[in-house]
């Protein structure tokens, strides 16, 4: 009885042992197959990513709410975005606050925002083109950016990668991406200073990314002020150092200094006309000058979130300008561009004579 | 000042109160009530002890400047705290500290002009992280702090100057910075006010 059952048992034993063998000749190749698909994302360098999701932007179809948190004030936005023949269509609907929408096609934008009574809305409508992410071609990131994968997640029900973007120098604040793996939309960003205070949040709570949208989805459905303007490619964005110094005498006013890797990225012509934008390829400020007029400013800085305002006052001969920088880099860096605004001779006459 | 406020107060002198709680306390829009019902309690407090308080003769504005300013906090301040042998009132000098920075600094609300940036600080921290590698001539070491400016202290016309900017710039972003919604949601945000 006991050999029977020790003979059972060898035998249970060397069949277990083959079993457990087999199990193990079969798991090897599945293990090696899921470490594939697993370090897929991984064997994709960072900049492949970035690559990839410049044209996710825009080329990706797909609806769903984002929050959007900078300072002390958090927006949710619900968005559909469609990509189809070559046409970008987009509508997106405040979720917050008094009701509001901004619905795009192509290079027609309408929005339909509430009146907040301080605010000339239609002052800011768009007054440059939406250049199709143009600025992650047009500067290296990764020259002032290290660029590195760092994990894998999960967010809003898609699978992503997460690319950290590490200032290498002090102008600049680091960015954190998480990028949906199939598309490279996308999903979730963070704005951090050196000291890894997240200064900016953005992120999708809901999404769907699909190609099934219908029209219906991209009609104006808000009643309300309705502005609406069809965007021009005059006044596109520059990329040489020519086309700046075409901008700056346009101008009339010049930056004796600017944090190495910001390019003029736009021109924008709304307002009194006198801002130009620049962007690394990823963070981006705006420099305003215009004639002071009886407007007096305080001197100094204001953050929300990750965006500065540094505001100056700044005299040329009888005449007094406000220079006001805007973006997303330090304080001190935008008090040192502001601080380097040079206005010509021209712009100051011209004062004189408005 | 309400009862939860007030509660709040009480609690602090018993060092029983939440940071939660303090900084609510130290957001109150009347701090001048705030600091005179603390003063109130406290002689009651201190005649019920028959002792001191160790807060008394305690800076806390002084503390927070140095903070502020990057400076090495003046030795007063840590002395007067150790001296004391009750070690009750760290925490809500402490907290006082912290919050007033949070209350007072975060998020872009309520900060008092004539204050140095708090990014300042670690603006200068950053450059000394090992990634940080001063690409220009600028030593941010050396750069003063930046003055800030409250926006909630802006009249209506210069409020309206900057929001126009902000929102101009926020439209810039959608376009320039290649990042699709983000700028769409720095727009919102702009345009919905502060």
């Amino acid at each position: 009885m006991s050999k029977d059952r020790y003979v059972g048992l060898s035998l249970t034993n060397l069949s277990l042992r083959g079993f457990l063998m087999v199990l193990l000749l079969m798991a090897v190749p599945v293990y090696a197959q899921t470490g594939d698909a697993g370090g897929y994302a991984r064997d994709k360098s960072a900049a492949y990513w970035l690559e990839k999701m410049g044209p996710a932007l825009n080329m990706t179809s797909y609806r769903g709410v984002y929050v959007y948190a900078r300072g002390a004030s958090v927006h949710s936005m619900q968005v559909a975005h469609r990509y189809h023949d070559g046409i970008v269509e987009e509508r997106l609907v405040l979720q917050d606050g008094g009701s509001g929408e901004i619905v795009r096609r192509g290079m027609s934008v309408v929005c339909v925002l509430p009146d907040r009574g301080k605010v000339k809305l239609d002052q800011i409508i768009p007054s440059g083109p939406f250049a199709e992410a143009f600025a992650s071609q047009l500067v290296p990131v990764n020259r002032w950016y290290k660029a590195e994968l760092t994990g894998e997640d999960r967010i809003a029900g898609y699978d992503v990668v997460t690319v950290a973007l590490t200032a290498k120098d002090q102008h600049r604040y680091t960015h954190l991406l998480w990028l949906e793996k199939s598309t490279g939309l996308l999903i979730k960003s963070h704005v951090r200073s050196a000291g890894g205070e997240v200064l900016e949040h953005f992120q999708f709570t809901t999404l769907e990314i699909t190609d099934d949208i219908p029209d219906s989805e991209f009609e104006i459905r808000t009643e309300g002020r309705e502005l609406s303007r069809t965007l021009s490619d005059s006044g596109s964005h520059s990329d040489s150092q020519s086309e700046f110094s075409n901008i700056a005498h346009r101008q009339n006013w010049h930056l004796s200094w600017r944090p190495e890797g910001f390019e003029p990225a736009a021109t924008p012509t709304s307002g009194r006309g006198q801002a130009i934008a620049f962007s690394d390829g990823l963070a981006a400020f705006s420099v305003f000058v215009e004639p002071a007029g009886k407007m007096s400013m305080p001197t100094g800085a204001s953050r929300i979130g990750a965006t500065t305002i540094y505001m100056r006052q700044l005299h040329k001969g009888n005449h007094a300008f406000l220079v006001t920088v805007i973006g997303e880099i330090p304080p001190v860096t935008a008090r040192k561009v502001a601080e380097s605004v040079r206005v010509d001779e021209a712009l100051a006459t011209d004062a004189g004579k408005s | 000042m309400d009862d939860r406020l007030r509660e709040t107060l009480s609690a602090m002198l018993d060092d029983e109160a939440d940071e939660l709680s303090v900084r609510r306390l130290l957001s109150h829009e009347d701090q001048s009530d705030v600091h005179a019902q603390w003063q109130r309690w406290q002689g009651i407090h201190d005649l019920m002890h028959r002792s001191h308080s160790p807060v008394e003769g305690l800076d806390v504005s002084t503390a927070v400047r140095e903070m502020l300013d990057g400076r090495i906090r003046s030795q007063a301040v840590p002395e007067l705290v150790t001296r004391e042998a009750s070690r009750r009132w760290q925490w809500p000098a402490l907290a006082m500290v912290a919050a007033a920075l949070m209350v007072g600094f975060g998020a872009g609300a309520g900060w008092d002009s004539g204050q140095p940036f708090p990014d300042a600080l670690a603006f200068v921290t950053a450059t000394e992280t090992p990634d940080a590698e001063p690409a220009n001539a600028v030593s941010t070491s050396e750069d003063p702090p930046v003055q800030e400016v409250a926006l909630q202290g802006l009249n209506e016309k210069q409020w309206e100057h900057v929001s126009r900017y902000l929102l101009e710039h926020a439209q810039h972003n959608s376009v320039g910075a290649g990042q699709g919604s983000v700028g769409y949601a720095r727009l919102a945000s702009a345009s919905g006010g502060y």
